[in-house]
């Protein structure tokens, strides 16, 4: 699936980057490449929603990145 | 007429008796240990005697009196030590025009365990729930607490270090589910954080201090490096932690999907005696995220040093406690300060300072093994401590559960054994009862008490207002843990839905409502002789409704909005008092 919005790094836990999507949805971003993770960055992600996971920063649904553009 | 009045004077005094709820929670604590002074006594004279008049009298009686302090010329104050008949010498004191009061000296002794770990003054969580007092009375002795998360780093081994302030603390045999070894190290640093919470080496002159720091912590991996498992390897941990003898679990993760596998094993632990205390969730939303949302599991949000819900903590029906968890916008300082493993090198033991529900979670968990350390035999006991020494202004709400956390409180919980039954339910509806009796003609009134003596209503009523809270009691002492069938029937009514369907949260509109005794008036309609079996459920039901309306408790669950919660009561506890009176009255007319 193709998610837009903006990335944050949140300050829960040991620090999670997360993307608060346009629909108002914070998925928990795992993977991609380094270049993904700037603050305030508008990009859209290609990557799936891995419902079966769980973790420690608990911001959302954990988003597996396959690849993603700056738009 | 006058009759009628004497006995609305009953029904209000009966009213006015009924205990008042609690709402703010007003306590008297004894935080000093008092034990007297051998051979010393304590004189106090009429302030402003002069030092000339004390000395005369301390010839006189022949003690060493002398004034307590520079104060004394002031405030009269003067003690004697080496006296040898104490008793005697207070009599001869007592009866002299200058003396106020003269008594034994008492030493006084502060009931607090102050830790020596240097930066103990740091962490404003401990004070905040009151661990200094708490440690006086329990420190977690033996209780396993299970830590199913990244790992602790507990032992010196290949690549992995134990954290200085670990060493000399207990731990179980734990396990790595990630990577299928006997060794659950950390690799992360947040399962070693929540452990230190939950365990660290207190009073070691090193480092930071911890909840129980006398349990043994089971470290059990189910997280990868970066903080991430699946349900599989959680549900799988949460079982194995029950079957290895845990007795508390600390679950500081979660997610937003829900696993019937790791639900089953959630209530496959409690069954087996342990407390399960999970995360809330960090998205800042009125939902909490799973496990915390289960049935089984207490569900814990997170606070701030000001007390206040932290920003990012969720919160909602599931939420049971609040606990710090720390507010890291309100500056250095205010996150929870613990020893752990740098996040950016394993390697590298570090003291930090993180802020989530992760870290208020561990709080909950060390208290249950405090709990369990000092007696507790039941999970279900150990939450309803929890529960009931939490500071709180009242009910349950959405935003702070049963209140914030506090460990003294939850000793002392304890220390009162069962819950006392609430017996307000049962006198509003005797009070009720009188009016209903007053509002029937005198032709269909059917007496008076003898309505009481009929075991057909005395029965119902008692089951639909206090319940047969014996029978849980007499379980636990004779027989054992009690089935779920006996912890129902210990309950009123009312409440039976939240036994069978999830504890101390919401109440069911359907259960808080003249539904059951409704539906039991019809059946009385063509079989009479359940007439008065219905007029004491339905008595029952009308007196719980409305001392819960006024009591304010709890909060109704599917209301669209919370304040319909007290209207929704009252009118459907004068529905109920409607069918008893016409049960009642029915009765009268045959």
């Amino acid at each position: 699936m193709k998610v837009r919005g903006t990335v944050e790094f949140r300050d829960v836990e040991m620090g999670v980057w997360v993307l608060v999507a346009e629909d108002g949805r914070t998925y928990q971003i795992t993977g991609g490449r380094s270049s993904l993770l700037k603050e305030g960055q508008r990009v859209e992600i290609d990557g799936d929603v891995d419902d079966g996971a769980m973790g420690i920063a608990m911001v959302g649904p954990i988003l597996k990145v396959r690849s993603h553009r700056v738009v | 007429m006058r009759s009628l009045w004497c006995l609305l004077g009953i029904v209000c005094l009966l009213a006015a008796c009924a205990p008042q709820p609690v709402r703010t929670k007003v306590t008297v604590r004894g935080d000093a240990r008092a034990s007297a002074v051998p051979h010393a006594l304590v004189v106090d004279f009429r302030d402003g005697t002069p030092a000339s008049e004390v000395a005369e009298r301390a010839r006189r009686w022949g003690l060493p009196l002398r004034l307590n302090s520079v104060e004394g010329v002031r405030s009269g104050i003067a003690i004697a030590e080496g006296v040898d008949d104490v008793d005697a010498a207070l009599s001869r004191i007592r009866g002299d025009a200058e003396v106020e009061e003269a008594e034994p000296l008492v030493q006084m002794e502060a009931l607090a365990f102050t830790p020596n770990d240097p930066e103990f003054p740091k962490q404003w969580n401990l004070r905040m729930i009151h661990m200094p007092e708490a440690w006086e009375r329990s420190r977690g002795k033996g209780v396993v607490v299970a830590v199913i998360d990244t790992g602790i780093a507990y032992e010196d081994r290949g690549d992995f270090v134990r954290v200085p302030d670990l060493a000399g603390a207990r731990f179980a045999d734990g396990y790595d589910f990630v990577n299928d070894t006997e060794h659950p190290n950390d690799d992360n640093g947040h399962g070693t954080h929540v452990a230190g919470t939950i365990a660290q080496r207190t009073n070691n002159g090193v480092g930071v201090a911890g909840v129980a720091f006398e349990a043994r912590l089971m470290p059990l991996k189910v997280l990868d490096r970066s903080g991430i498992g699946n349900s599989a390897d959680i549900a799988d941990a949460i079982r194995w932690a029950a079957d290895h003898g845990a007795k508390v679990l600390n679950l500081s993760l979660g997610g937003p999907g829900y696993s019937a596998v790791m639900e089953r094993a959630v209530a496959y632990a409690r069954q087996k005696g342990a407390v399960v205390v999970c995360a809330a969730g960090n998205a800042g939303i009125g939902q909490v995220s799973y496990p915390a949302a289960y049935a089984g599991a207490v569900a814990v949000g997170a606070v701030g040093p000001d007390g206040k819900l932290a920003p990012y903590s969720s919160w909602g029906e599931a939420l049971d406690l609040i606990a710090p968890g720390g507010n890291t916008r309100l500056g250095p300082g205010n996150g929870i300060l613990q020893a752990t493993i740098d996040r950016a090198d394993f390697r590298k033991p570090v003291l930090a300072e993180y802020q989530g529900t992760s870290m208020a979670t561990p709080h909950v968990a060390g208290v249950a093994a405090l709990l369990f350390a000092a007696g507790a035999r039941t999970p279900d006991e150990v939450e309803k401590s929890l529960f009931a020494g939490a500071e709180s202004e009242g009910a349950w709400t959405p935003k702070a559960g049963h209140g914030r956390l506090d460990a003294r409180g939850a000793l002392e919980a304890l220390g009162k054994g069962a819950a006392p039954v609430d017996w307000a339910p049962l006198i509003w509806s005797a009070a009720l009862l009188g009016l209903l009796l007053l509002s029937l003609k005198v032709k269909v009134r059917p007496g008076y008490l003898n309505v009481l003596l009929n075991p057909a209503t005395l029965l119902p009523l008692l089951l639909s207002t206090v319940g047969l809270w014996f029978l849980k009691l007499l379980w636990q002492r004779f027989v054992g843990h009690p089935p779920a069938a006996a912890e129902v029937l210990s309950l009123p009514i009312p409440d039976w839905e939240r036994i069978l369907f999830g504890r101390g949260r919401l109440a069911s509109p359907l259960m808080y409502s003249a539904l059951v005794p409704g539906l039991a008036a019809l059946f009385a309609v063509r079989w009479r002789a359940l007439r008065p079996v219905v007029a004491g459920l339905a008595l029952g039901f009308a007196g719980f409704l409305l001392y819960a309306a006024w009591a304010k408790a709890p909060g109704i669950a599917y209301l669209p909005f919370t304040f319909l919660a007290r209207p929704w009561l009252v009118v459907n506890g004068i529905v109920a008092a409607l069918v008893c009176r016409s049960m009642l009255r029915r009765e009268a007319r045959r």
